[in-house]
């Protein structure tokens, strides 16, 4: 997959994740501040323009750096911000390369993970997006043949937002609630799942695996 | 709450738009966010840009600091709390004159958070950044684990040098490797005597009887390591300069500058008889005092108390201390 093919299926996914953006503010109105729907409509929308402007010359670095800077852009908020510098992270992955290797997409995943988790300083358990990230990045990482990697990605984040469902939030504005947030279903997770379900609504139809890349 | 404010959720703009009335030569706000403030002249060509930032209520701490041969800009937070990553972004990019921005502010993990957050942002810009924190509250922490120790006053001789650093011409490194050296032979030690009184919540910021001192206070009323009997200012005096010799390992010979900073409540008076003390007692122990500060250089609203901070001093950092520099709240020749 080159840069230009990227930047097309990255468009195709976010149109489709836009439309999740009422079911995560709702989540979020039960658990943070209520602005996940507008980061993610804003950001996706702001991230499509900049993609639109790109040459086709573009690497996916490029492409992906864009997306980075539009969506930090887009929105003032923590959450944009996180992504963004996960994104530049992952980016940091698919080096100067005019194709994405099969085999950098899981590494992307675990690099932008593990980006959020650094600056977020948090973990697995802690009732964030990392909840599905992790899993997710792991799977991808380890599943053979490859072919279903995508497909146990989807399910790891699953099996991760409903998880931490039951947990307490510990992070941002959701530890405030301390017990009470027990029950609800963390947004930044359930955002991450609604992405990689758009990817594959989207972009998944010959079954070949194709680059997961974070967005909210 | 007796206090001469409005509506307390306006606080800090209406204070920010005041400081840009009475000084507009000096500072301005790039944007429309009052919540960045820069110099008057940002960004500076080719010098390296120095940006600050945390919660307000600690005047002239981090706003009084932005000025000719000090800081180019700051980012604004609510009355003890972060600025958000996007206005710190933006006080970046208002300053980049293109030799790159050290990040130069105290040791608190929401600052901590939303400036890490804005290197990122920093870099999908193209502007390099470098991070240095201030973390010189040697009650904070012990020793050998200085480097979570908070930032407290003395992260005003790292502004200094590093601001002077950068008026000179040195590159990012070279500033940042100026505010490392600062902090890394700084040390501070407040005490407390009386809360603030936060204007939102209308809350003191900690509880102390009327007879009590708190050791070792933090700039936000942080509990110290010694609470007991308010003790004369002579004792005080010692005590505080006894720990600080010992943290930087100061010895007869040495040579320091020393900065006694009210927290906001307390008189002038009060903090020369303070120094007064600090200065025999380094005396005593043949140690010179090479340069002095004495005022209000990082405040707690009206908390009243008082902090003590050593800088160990070389040839160079004294040098930098002497450039000349100017904001609206300090000025050195």
């Amino acid at each position: 997959m080159d840069g230009k093919e990227l930047n097309a299926a990255i468009r195709r996914c976010l149109a489709q994740l836009t439309t999740y953006s009422d079911e995560l503010g709702d989540l979020d109105q039960a658990l943070g501040d209520g602005d996940l729907g507008i980061t993610v409509s804003l950001g996706t929308a702001a991230a499509d323009e900049a993609l639109l402007a790109l040459p086709d010359s573009s690497t996916p670095r490029e492409v992906v750096l864009a997306c980075a800077k539009a969506f930090a852009n887009a929105n003032p908020s923590t959450m944009a911000a996180l992504v963004a510098g996960a994104l530049l992270a992952g980016s940091r992955v698919l080096g100067e390369s005019p194709t994405v290797a099969p085999e950098q997409v899981g590494r992307f995943a675990m690099v932008a993970a593990e980006s959020i988790s650094q600056r977020g300083k948090s973990q697995v358990g802690d009732k964030t997006i990392l909840d599905a990230m992790f899993p997710a990045a792991e799977a991808l990482l380890e599943t053979h043949p490859r072919e279903r990697a995508f497909d146990a990605a989807i399910e790891a984040a699953e099996h991760g937002v409903m998880t931490s469902k039951e947990l307490q939030s510990r992070r941002g504005r959701a530890s405030w609630l301390q017990e009470r947030s027990i029950g609800l279903q963390d947004p930044g997770a359930t955002g991450y799942l609604r992405f990689l379900q758009s990817w594959k609504a989207t972009n998944r139809t010959a079954g070949v695996v194709q680059k997961a890349e974070v967005s909210e | 709450m007796k206090k001469i404010i409005n509506e307390p959720a306006a606080f800090v703009d209406e204070f920010v738009e005041g400081i840009l009335l009475a000084h507009p030569d000096l500072l301005k706000t790039p944007g429309d966010d009052l919540r960045v403030m820069v110099r008057a002249d940002a960004p500076v060509a080719g010098k390296v840009g120095i940006v600050t930032g945390g919660g307000s209520g600690h005047l002239p701490l981090f706003k009084g600091y932005v000025g000719h041969g000090l800081l180019d800009g700051v980012a604004i937070g609510n009355v003890f709390s972060s600025p958000s990553s996007s206005q710190v972004l933006e006080a970046t990019k208002a300053v980049d004159g293109s030799a790159g921005v050290l990040y130069l502010y105290g040791n608190y993990g929401g600052d901590v958070f939303n400036f890490d957050l804005a290197t990122d942002m920093a870099e999908l810009e193209g502007i390099k950044t470098r991070t240095v924190l201030g973390r010189d509250d040697v009650a904070s922490q012990p020793k050998e684990r200085a480097a979570d120790r908070r930032g407290v006053a003395g992260i005003m001789f790292a502004f200094k040098a590093a601001g002077a650093a950068a008026e000179r011409g040195d590159s990012l490194d070279q500033v940042a490797a100026v505010a490392e050296d600062i902090i890394d032979h700084t040390a501070t030690m407040g005490v407390g005597l009386r809360p603030t009184i936060l204007p939102t919540t209308g809350k003191p910021s900690f509880d102390l009887s009327e007879d009590e001192m708190e050791v070792g206070i933090g700039i936000h009323g942080e509990p110290g390591f010694h609470r007991g009997e308010l003790e004369t200012a002579d004792n005080i005096a010692k005590t505080l300069t006894d720990r600080l010799v010992a943290d930087l390992s100061l010895t007869s010979g040495g040579r320091v500058a020393v900065l006694v900073n009210g927290m906001g409540a307390t008189p002038l008076e009060e903090l020369y008889v303070l120094f007064r003390r600090v200065h025999q007692a380094l005396t005593e122990k043949g140690i010179t005092v090479e340069k002095n500060y004495v005022g209000e250089y990082a405040t707690s609203l009206e908390m009243a108390g008082a902090s003590i901070s050593l800088l160990a001093l070389n040839d160079d950092r004294l040098a930098l201390l002497n450039a000349p520099a100017q904001s609206p709240f300090f000025k050195e020749g």
